[in-house]
């Protein structure tokens, strides 16, 4: 009841301290749990949010100052919301571009065809939007960000609530763009595959601070040190120890063990298993991003792994 | 010139299609309206055996007022801009303000072209109706300022809604403001009863209301209560409303875009 009447409103910083550049024709993945500034920062690179203090510049412009000449530069898709006219057909949409964007006729049927021919669209350019599948919405967003040939794409979670297949569809579509086009390319997302399907490069934000700037291959190979060996024993055994290795878990008669690899070679932990129990199995476990950034969020990230990995 | 208007005239076209689509809904406008202006020649006919008619306004002015009333409610009602709100509550504006185009310019063609849809069903509409009433038919000059003042009172009723559907900037939810809003204009605005019945200095202060510039003046023009010598002062007044309330309507949405908070975003 207090807050209808006095409405409390507290000052939180969105976007404090986030610094990074782009060469044309990146493809970057822009990674952050829930509520970290991503979409703030979208925001304020696509000029519809003016940022209290710092500096924004895409393509030579700052956004919010115009807003216009920088809209004809950039494409954006939002996984959760739709571009499209919701009652008219699909094409309808596209009409309406071509009109906004002035694109040229010649120009427009080009990318139209091009987009139809790679997103498989001809069967339901003309069924209204609403009438669509999930799928198909999302391919129909595609083509309505890029039609107008952007230089700068923002994808904000475009494959969010996709089948695999459908997912892979866009991924390709992505990696497409980006390479024919040379468009650079912001990818928002919190399923990792995509990263790691398209991105050489990850920036990496929680609480509206930059926390990681650099190669998917640096951060997988500094977290990455760490593996697990999964040891399945033919009876069930107590206590199970190995040298060097730390259990991690213990399941029936299988048991986890995690290691350092710049310490322990895992052949030779493989050894000592087979020495000391009588083994049926035995399966290396690689991190895969997700789990590392999945460690990342939770421990937060350390220039020096080596001192805070426990 | 045209380059820059062919967005504009695109947002039109598809917002008349995009209103198209509910054809029921379209028909069932229709019906409806029948059905109220038969409603209001029994009701007017019965008040008027019981003698409350005021000086000047003779039952089948009345009625005619009544009628025409029905038919340029067909145009009024539309809350061109009530995409505005809906936009907000989704924040799907964001995509909008994320393409080269004046978003106020947008709305307002999207408005037009919604707008132009309803027009279209004011003659059947008017045929209709003229199965159950009788309408005078004024002199050409009459009408033709008549829908001058019109398109005026469209104006400040556009920019009126315009306005309130901007509300949804500062608390996302517009119902109460435009409820309260829409009762004051329907009894403010003449459209269902004529001012002239509001007594004493109550029925002068309407006069001089924004509200009565969106059906009063018009329609007190077409049944000739307004004679030609106070049609000059008489669109002048609705003029300034119209350009105090564009004014305002300017003001608010500088205001407004300088806090685009876009929800769940």
């Amino acid at each position: 009841m207090r807050s209808l009447f006095s409405p409390e409103y507290e000052e939180r910083v969105a976007v404090g301290d986030v610094t990074f550049a782009l060469e044309p024709g990146e493809l970057v993945g822009y990674i952050g749990p829930n509520g970290a500034g991503k979409s703030t920062t979208i925001k304020m690179l696509t000029g519809i949010l003016v940022p209290t203090s710092g500096q924004v510049r895409v393509a030579g412009l700052v956004p919010w100052k115009s807003r216009k000449e920088n809209a004809r530069n950039i494409g954006v898709v939002f996984g959760q919301r739709s571009q499209l006219y919701w009652d008219l057909p699909l094409i309808d949409s596209f009409e309406l571009l071509r009109a906004i964007y002035a694109i040229p006729p010649d120009r427009y049927r080009r990318n139209l065809n091009e987009f139809v021919d790679i997103l498989e669209m001809s069967d339901f350019l003309r069924t209204p939007v609403r009438q669509l599948s999930l799928g198909q919405r999302m391919r129909g967003d595609f083509a309505a960000a890029l039609l107008h040939g952007p230089k700068v794409v923002y994808l904000d979670e475009p494959t969010i609530g996709l089948d695999v297949v459908a997912k892979e569809a866009i991924r390709e579509f992505i990696a497409r763009i980006n390479a024919e086009r040379g468009a650079t390319i912001v990818l928002t997302t919190h399923d990792l595959a995509d990263v790691e399907r398209l991105c050489r490069r990850i920036v990496l934000i929680d609480r509206g601070t930059l926390i990681y700037d650099g190669d998917v291959d640096r951060i997988k190979s500094e977290y990455g040190r760490f593996r697990t060996l999964v040891v399945r024993f033919s009876e069930p055994v107590v206590q199970p120890e190995l040298e060097g290795a730390q259990l991690s878990g213990l399941e029936d008669s299988s048991a986890r063990f995690r290691f350092d690899r710049n310490l322990v070679r895992a052949d030779r932990l493989v050894r000592q298993a087979s020495e000391r129990y009588s083994v049926e199995d035995v399966s290396l476990e690689e991190p895969d991003l997700e789990s590392i950034i999945r460690r990342i969020y939770i421990e937060g990230y350390e220039r020096r792994p080596e001192e805070g990995a426990s | 010139m045209e380059a820059a208007l062919a967005p504009y005239v695109a947002f039109a076209t598809k917002a008349f299609a995009r209103e198209a689509t509910y054809r029921i809904e379209v028909l069932t406008e229709i019906g409806s309206l029948v059905l109220r202006v038969y409603i209001l020649r029994s009701l007017w006919t019965a008040l008027y055996a019981q003698n409350v008619a005021p000086v000047g306004l003779p039952l089948h002015s009345m009625i005619t007022y009544a009628t025409v009333a029905m038919l340029m409610s067909l145009i009024l009602e539309v809350d061109a801009t009530r995409l505005i709100r809906e936009k907000l509550r989704e924040g799907t504006i964001a995509t909008d303000l994320m393409k080269p185009i004046s978003v106020p310019f947008y709305f307002f063609s999207d408005g037009l072209g919604q707008t132009a849809l309803h027009a279209l069903l004011v003659v059947p509409s008017l045929l209709c109706a003229l199965l159950l009433v009788r309408i005078d038919v004024p002199s050409p000059a009459t009408f033709a300022v008549f829908l001058l003042a019109f398109v005026v009172g469209y104006g400040v009723n556009f920019f009126l809604n315009f306005l309130m559907n901007c509300i949804a900037f500062w608390t996302l939810e517009t119902f109460a403001a435009q409820l309260i809003v829409r009762w004051a204009s329907d009894l403010l605005s003449g459209q269902i009863i004529p001012l002239l019945f509001f007594p004493g200095i109550v029925g002068r202060l309407v006069f001089t209301l924004p509200f009565a510039a969106i059906y009063s003046t018009p329609l007190l023009i077409y049944v000739g209560v307004i004679p030609p010598a106070r049609w000059a002062i008489s669109i002048a007044v609705q003029m300034l409303w119209l350009v105090l309330f564009a004014a305002l309507a300017s003001v608010v949405w500088r205001a407004a875009s300088n806090r685009v908070v876009i929800q769940g975003g």
